[in-house]
């Protein structure tokens, strides 16, 4: 049965399986705004007693409290497990629920976006000899097959993102803010954009929207979710062009784009392919161009909280993130400067945890 | 697109991350499980409370009140056999993560004594 749309998101096939997905954002709501909170205020204050009666030692200045001991005093509170078990739970819930509702329309889903394919090939660019680097291929938050493993897995990505984001972005609310946030060249000359790391195309379409006359491009390695990106382009009017590929070897030219995005990709790579990354982005900016950052945060100027670092530490772990880590602890900043870049922080934006970068290639 | 007329199989099932014995938080392994049983439980619940609101929703709307004939309801055999696979079924999504991690000795384990802290 077709159950329509809830907006532009999708609607699971069942009424049972809404009410699944929908208590599974509640509990995750419960443990992630209400949990997490209350274990953080309890670990670092048993970490504030540990360093006072010397169980851990005080960094130099400068310094900061290594990780082992964060997470060997946080071990001893017996919220940490079962809060571990809660959100680890908790998401593996999400991805079975969504994954077994959409496959009940799955031979419409395929047909849908070959559909879409035969109407606009020329807006949906994929090379046939082109493979994921295994890198790329890791189940990232544990969705079923990754960005590139699933034919199914741009639909699934979509609602099982709706619950990660506890419904605060099922009409795309949070990459609209994001892309109304990318910071223009000083010359305002905005013809050719690029959303890098694009998903299914949520930020994509909306820079569409504010730039009506510009070439839109969105780029990422996953053709399921490319596919599926064009497919709700096409259905929504928005002509903008989706292209396989990966983000360190995009094929465009030199100085090709006014503007480039990206929301939550670095940490998502290995190291030394985020600084690939950031060296092909230089290269494919025009002078003059920017390339708007936001991402996780870096801990290269220790603000990043002792509770925040046993999150991520266990979000690397157990969400399957295995590069966040390192993203976390890198200079991200130099990187970009060592690559040309001028760095300076963008507009804030509502979630609080992302931190914003405006890298602009100088225009001489 | 310039892969004209390729088809794309979608597997059944497929996900290392969330299929096996999955990850084990406690030093005892029957608190992950009851945890997992407790939280399907809980879905369930939920489920089938928001299903009753919405068929009351629709009777009320058809200005319907079946709920004497709910009570004298008597299934055929069908109906028996239906609901008893869907009984089943609900047994085992709620229970079933005492079989999937039947001992703690499992690869999936990540409790911070075996990491050393």
């Amino acid at each position: 049965m077709d159950r329509g749309q809830i907006g532009i998101l999708p609607r699971p096939t069942s009424l049972s399986d809404e009410s699944y997905l929908e208590f599974v954002t509640s509990f995750r709501k419960f443990a992630i705004q209400r949990g997490f909170p209350a274990l953080a205020t309890i670990g670092e204050a048993a970490l504030g007693e540990a360093l006072e009666n010397g169980e851990v030692a005080r960094p130099a200045e400068g310094k900061e409290i290594p990780l082992f001991d964060i997470k060997r005093v946080f071990a001893k509170i017996p919220l940490v497990p079962t809060w571990q078990r809660f959100v680890r739970s908790q998401q593996e819930m999400m991805w079975r629920r969504t994954r077994e509702s959409f496959m009940h329309n799955a031979d419409q889903t395929m047909r849908d976006m070959a559909a879409a394919e035969a109407s606009h090939p020329e807006r949906i660019h994929v090379d046939p000899d082109f493979v994921p680097p295994e890198y790329t291929r890791c189940e990232i938050h544990c969705q079923p097959g990754g960005y590139t493993d699933d034919p199914l897995g741009g639909l699934v990505f979509h609602y099982g993102t709706k619950i990660f984001y506890e419904g605060a972005n099922d009409q795309d609310e949070l990459h609209a803010e994001l892309a109304e946030k990318t910071t223009l060249p000083a010359d305002d000359r905005v013809e050719r954009i690029l959303d890098i790391g694009c998903s299914i195309g949520q930020a994509t379409t909306v820079l569409k929207d504010l730039h009506p006359s510009a070439e839109v491009w969105g780029l990422d390695v996953g053709l399921p979710m490319i596919r599926y990106a064009h497919m709700r382009a096409v259905q929504r009017d928005k002509n903008v062009h989706f292209k396989q590929a990966l983000a360190e070897e995009t094929g465009f030219a030199d100085g090709h784009f006014d503007l480039v995005l990206s929301y939550i990709l670095f940490h998502e790579v290995p190291v030394k392919k985020m600084s690939d990354i950031v060296a092909e982005m230089f290269r494919i900016l025009r002078p003059g161009g920017t390339f708007s950052i936001f991402e996780f945060p870096n801990n290269d100027k220790g603000q990043v909280t002792p509770s925040y670092r046993f999150m991520i530490d266990y979000d690397s772990k157990n969400n399957c993130e295995p590069y966040s880590p390192g993203f976390v602890q890198s200079d991200f900043r130099g990187i970009l400067e060592t690559a040309g870049f001028v760095v300076e922080a963008g507009p804030p934006v509502s979630n609080p945890f992302l931190q914003s970068l405006v890298a602009t290639k100088p225009a001489t | 697109m310039n892969e004209a007329n390729k088809t794309f199989d979608v597997p059944q099932s497929l996900g290392n991350e969330i299929g096996g014995s999955g990850r084990v938080y406690f030093e005892n392994v029957v608190i992950d499980n009851l945890i997992d049983a407790l939280l399907e439980l809980s879905a369930a619940v939920w489920t089938h409370h928001d299903r009753v609101l919405v068929l009351e929703k629709v009777l009320a709307a058809k200005d319907i009140d079946v709920s004497a004939e709910i009570e004298m309801h008597v299934p055929d055999d069908v109906e028996i056999a239906a609901r008893a696979a869907e009984r089943d079924d609900y047994v085992q999504r709620i229970f079933g993560s005492f079989i999937r991690r039947p001992t703690g000795d499992l690869p999936g384990r990540q409790t911070q004594s075996e990491e050393g802290i």
